[in-house]
């Protein structure tokens, strides 16, 4: 009994296993109880507060050892499908409250809601999935690795006994299948190192710049048991944040300061670092035009309010406004480093291989861009007085101003002048969201064309949140915003979809937002086409364009109707054609998304763009080929 | 069947007469200093080239490429409109395209006048195939971007187009 009560205070065992244990030692069921009850450990947040970090003790399988250092690591759900091999993993879980299970039905979706999961927290995701579906896992992978998205992926594989003997679902080196997408894989070589081998791995996925690891398990060691150390997180997930240096940032902060024209531009990093209110601070602070992320690829935020009169719209190849820049401050974006001839280039980013990769950079410093942008805005208070900024800042925000509420009058413009009638079009759809979503609403979306719509929506720390891929491999979006909802239940989430991404992942996604009761509203932007893949190619002038023959992008036969695929699996939805009733259809999704209920809405949408009109495509039957009608 | 195969021989020598293949020139007048560089930010002006709209379509395609970050303001937005319908509009500056054989009936003239002269050859009008609601929306489309064409003379082009070009 009295080891049944030390491997519970060690946390060994959970509390349902105490009280079995103890009723299986003579105890009545309700003694038991009340034992397990005093022996309760007091609130987490005390005990974290007073005991010192601990490692301790334990015996177990290698998936037990697995799962207790990932606990302790402060997992708390591992985002999975499972196999044979690796039940050892989800045998330990059985009686263990502290990891929710999230079982998602292809490897793609289970990798995407991890991501999703990680970047609306900030956390690790962790992944278990069998090792024959893992490359399904692999094309989601490229997300969270181009956008340094702290993901573990495992898997088990072949028994080491028969590694070489070819079984029938080995293939040799599984872990090189992960090799361009991960930071750092591991395939182990005794049960005994398991629990310090995931420490590392979950070290190495969140130390900017973060990324997928991949850790493979052998069968045989996740079945042996083994006694090994559980560190507890502060042990060796230690802080990783840096501050660049005094000398560099007094040098910066006096450049932008005697600037004649600066410009700041921004990225996914100030999200990542949560520095969106120390961005504004300083942008206000000295007047700096603001440059964002736009286009269709390489961002997956809008950390700057989108309408502040600071703000000038993605950054371009040689801007018309501002002009000729003299000082570019480049913070925590990838692609924000540009040639600006004349111009001299700083460039503060957390991720330093790719700091002053491809243009030249004057002052390059790495750094956590929240404390990092901190000392940037103490510095520049440090060198001029209050008066003195508040002059620069004038002068500088009533250019930039000008220029801003002209673009302004333009977006009403076209706001105005954008019809009723007719399709939806992507442009009376964002306007339709804008005013219909809550302000606080986090937009997850997978779209192409339908990044048309940002510009009609608002965006920032205090506006609605942004949330995407950098690289675009599609299929993201359903679970992407499914993980996002786990991380925050308390915010509303909006998962939007082309019809080309929905097909990529297929409805999978779905499933696990209906088992879960997930309250996210998916929207399908249904323009029947990969339309803005269509115009890319179009606009090269080609033999498609010539002729008029769209031999690639049309989508729209069969006709899918993803309400009912939806239906299918449990999540209500329906088929909105009619531009007037948008508003009404987002208020039906969300009272379902109020009463717990997932929804989705299939936007039937008219294609836009070059050869948009047409729904022409090859045909071809193999029906009609046939010699024998069978 | 021998006049089909006139047509396709006709269609693939006049594929070969495009606008990609001359080079992107933007002519003077007001505007073209904007549109030199408010387009040229993310894609080459060959797209502009490629191209014959009205205004109406010229603003469409404007609009969306300033929904897409393109600095534009308010006050620039007209002038570039009115530069490339005057530059870029139906039956300016286009190659001289041959006129393919067409099947008789009741639209072939007009096809031939107004499909295949204005912006582009017809090619692109006698090679895809569509089907009837297809056929409508393509003329509408081009109507609605700028086609030299009344409602009357769209309805006799879709009706001609869908007899002889229709989904087989
Ligand atoms: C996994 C994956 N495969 C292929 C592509 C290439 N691709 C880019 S856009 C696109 C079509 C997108 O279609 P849809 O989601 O319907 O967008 P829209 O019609 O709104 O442009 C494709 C296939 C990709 N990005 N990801
Ligand atoms: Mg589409």
């Amino acid at each position: 009994m009295k080891e049944l009560f030390k491997q519970y205070l060690d946390k060994g065992i959970s509390r349902r296993s105490l009280t079995k244990g103890l009723t299986a030692a003579g105890l009545t069921a309700g003694a038991a109880k009340t034992i397990a009850q005093s022996l309760a450990p007091p609130a987490a947040a005390q005990t974290a507060a007073a005991a010192p970090a601990q490692i301790r003790e334990m015996k177990g399988t290698g998936g037990a050892l697995f799962t207790q250092q990932l606990k302790a690591a402060g997992v708390e759900f591992i985002f999975f499908n499972p196999s044979t091999s690796d039940s050892p993993i989800f045998d330990s879980l059985v009686d263990e409250s502290g990891i929710q299970l999230i079982k998602g039905v292809q490897e793609g979706a289970v990798v995407a809601m991890a991501d999703g999961y990680a970047r609306a927290s900030g956390k690790l995701g962790v992944v278990v999935v069998a090792s024959v579906g893992l490359p399904n896992a692999v094309a989601q992978m490229v997300n969270s690795y181009k956008d340094q998205i702290p993901i573990l992926v495992a898997a088990s594989s072949v028994s080491q006994e028969s590694v070489g003997r070819e079984q029938m679902q080995e293939y040799e080196g599984i872990e090189r299948v992960t090799q361009p997408m991960t930071k750092w894989h591991w395939m182990a070589s005794a049960t005994t190192t398991i629990a310090e081998t995931t420490r590392r791995a979950v070290k190495f996925a969140t130390t900017a710049p973060a990324a997928p690891v991949y850790l493979s398990f052998p069968e045989n060691l996740l079945r042996t048991e083994a006694t090994a150390q559980i560190f507890d997180k502060s042990l060796f997930n230690v802080s990783m944040k840096v501050r660049p240096d005094k000398l560099d940032i007094e040098a910066a902060a006096r450049m932008i300061i005697e600037a004649k024209n600066p410009l700041l531009s921004i990225g996914d990093e100030v999200f990542q670092n949560d520095a969106g209110k120390e961005i504004l601070e300083l942008a206000e602070l000295l007047g700096l035009p603001v440059a964002g992320q736009g286009g269709s690829l390489g961002f997956w935020t809008k950390p700057f309010p989108s309408k502040h009169p600071l703000y000038i719209g993605p950054l371009l190849r040689q801007m018309r406004f501002p002009g000729a820049v003299d000082v570019h401050l480049n913070i925590g974006s990838k692609h924000g480093e540009q040639h600006m001839p004349g111009a001299k280039q700083i460039s503060m980013r957390r991720d330093p291989t790719s700091l002053a990769r491809g243009a030249p950079v004057e002052l390059g410093m790495v750094t956590d861009i929240q404390l990092g942008t901190r000392d940037l805005i103490d510095a520049v208070k440090a060198l001029a007085t209050p008066a003195r900024l508040k002059e620069i800042a004038a002068e500088r925000l009533a250019r930039t101003a000008e220029f801003t509420s002209k673009q302004r009058k333009l977006l009403d413009r076209v706001i105005k002048e954008t019809p009723y009638d007719g399709d939806i079009t992507m442009e009376r759809l964002g306007i339709e969201l804008e005013a219909s979503l809550e302000r606080d609403t986090i937009y997850v979306n997978d779209v192409d064309s339908g990044k048309r719509m940002d510009a009609f929506m608002s965006w920032g720390p205090d506006d609605k949140t942004y949330i995407g891929t950098g690289p675009n491999i599609l299929g993201w979006g359903m679970a992407g915003a499914f993980g996002v909802k786990l991380a925050k239940p308390d915010r509303p989430v909006v998962g939007v979809v082309g019809d080309g991404s929905f097909l990529f992942s297929g409805p999978q996604p779905l499933w696990s937002i209906s088992r879960y009761q997930s309250p996210v509203t998916i929207i399908v932007l249904n323009n029947r086409s990969y339309n803005n893949e269509r115009n890319r190619i179009w606009m090269s002038g080609g033999t498609q364009f010539q002729a008029g023959r769209d031999m690639t992008c049309y989508l729209g036969s069969p006709d899918v109707d993803y309400a009912k695929t939806s239906q299918a699996f449990g999540v209500d939805a329906e088929i909105v054609k009619d531009p007037r009733k948008i508003q009404e259809a987002v208020s039906r999704a969300k009272k379902a998304n109020a009463e717990g209920r997932p929804y989705l809405l299939d936007f039937n949408l008219a294609r836009n763009g070059i050869g948009a009109a047409s729904a022409w495509h090859p045909a071809y039957s193999v029906a009609s080929k046939r010699k024998r009608m069978v | 069947m021998r006049k089909l195969v006139l047509i396709a021989a006709a269609t693939a020598a006049l594929s070969t007469v495009a606008f990609a293949q001359s080079p992107p020139q933007l002519p003077p007048g007001e505007g073209r200093d904007i549109v030199a560089v408010a387009c040229s930010q993310c894609h080459t002006t060959n797209i502009i080239n490629i191209m014959r709209k009205s205004a109406a379509g010229w603003r469409e395609h404007v609009y969306d490429m300033f929904d897409r970050g393109a600095q534009v303001s308010d006050t620039e937005v007209d002038v570039v409109v009115d530069y490339l319908a005057a530059n870029f509009g139906p039956g300016v500056n286009v190659p001289k395209f041959e006129v393919a054989a067409l099947p008789d009936g009741a639209g072939k003239d007009l096809v031939q006048q107004r499909c295949g002269t204005a912006c582009h050859d017809l090619t692109r009008v006698v090679v895809p195939r569509h089907g009837r609601k297809d056929w409508d929306r393509v003329v509408a489309r081009m109507i609605q971007v700028g086609a030299p064409l009344t409602a009357d003379e769209g309805k006799t082009i879709a009706a001609y187009l869908q007899e002889k070009f229709g989904e087989k």
